[in-house]
């Protein structure tokens, strides 16, 4: 049977359903409190970072914009010398 | 000069490309209104232009200081564009649009990374943080845990993001993840990117990729149980 220490490590795989070892985890979270309080807290963080909205910049895609045609003009100047 | 070294960041972007996948949040046109904007963009309409870098560029810089960092990634994001608006006409459309952009700016940050001959920190898994969950010394000789797993008072996600203590320790924390780490938790987890993806877009292979995620959920995770547990950071 997988340790504690196994079913830690490949958590993330088990609940990305990614792991060939499914059904040996399941079989271990039947058994094992620790494990069922450990993978359920994994699965609260993950569903908290799949809500979690990264700062956005404050970047004015019209600047963004502007930069970019600047660029091309030098390189289509620097092309021609 | 500076095209000569675009083109070929563009092109491993597209060999690189894999198939289409609609798993991101973020992705707010259906794949024929993508068709449309991709039109409109080998066209060389500036509004199409200016759309997708409204929608694109935030992300974009992020993905750029991760792996750049903070120094570069304005200068590396602005050659990621130039690439981007003469390639447009080759892209084959084997992956998403943002995946593409994704993929174009992490090589050109990469390759910008190597031209200031710092270390290439995507080659970097960077070791297991003494005192983490899977720290060997939570665990007794036969692996089973040490200690129990302390509860939590507050198990519902919106609950947890409604205390801003916790969002401001969330952000931090986020924010002294490993670069590699934190590129592959904001593409997966926030971003909800495929891992195929992710493996494109960081170049690292799906075995890494999983391993990243995971250690950064592990440290976010213990930064909720400090909260549970304390109150604060």
């Amino acid at each position: 049977m997988l340790s504690c220490k196994q079913v830690a490590t490949i958590a993330s795989d088990y609940l990305d359903k990614s792991t060939p070892l499914k059904w040996q985890i399941r079989l271990h979270l039947l058994m094992c409190a620790n494990c069922r309080r450990f993978v359920r807290h994994l699965k609260i963080t993950q569903q908290v970072g799949a809500k979690l909205i990264i700062k956005e910049t404050t970047e004015d895609a019209e600047a963004v914009w502007k930069n970019l045609q600047a660029r091309l003009k030098t390189e289509a100047q620097s092309n021609k010398e | 000069m500076a095209s000569v070294k675009l083109l070929p960041v563009a092109q491993t972007a597209m060999r690189n490309s894999p198939q289409p996948t609609t798993s991101n949040r973020m992705s707010t046109t259906t794949s024929s209104d993508e068709s449309e904007l991709i039109a409109q963009l080998v066209r060389g309409d500036d509004h199409a232009f200016r759309q997708v870098i409204a929608l694109h560029h935030s992300l974009m810089l992020n993905i750029a200081r991760t792996i750049a960092g903070d120094v570069f990634a304005d200068d590396v994001v602005q050659e990621a564009w130039v690439s981007v608006y003469k390639n447009i006409a080759t892209f084959e459309q084997r992956s998403s649009l943002k995946t593409w952009l994704l993929t174009i700016v992490s090589n050109q940050a990469k390759a910008r990374l190597r031209k200031e001959s710092r270390q290439l920190s995507l080659e970097q898994l960077d070791g297991e943080t003494a005192g983490s969950y899977l720290d060997g010394g939570n665990f007794k000789a036969d692996g089973h845990w040490q200690l129990p797993i302390p509860q939590w008072n507050i198990e519902s996600p919106d609950a947890l993001l409604e205390e801003q203590q916790l969002q401001h320790c969330i952000n931090r924390t986020l924010n002294l993840l490993p670069p590699t780490q934190k590129a592959a938790f904001i593409l997966r987890d926030i971003e909800q990117q495929s891992f195929e993806d992710i493996c494109t877009i960081l170049a690292v292979s799906a075995a890494n990729v999983r391993v990243l995620v995971h250690r950064a959920r592990l440290t976010l995770m213990q930064v909720i149980d400090r909260y549970q547990e304390t109150g604060s950071c």
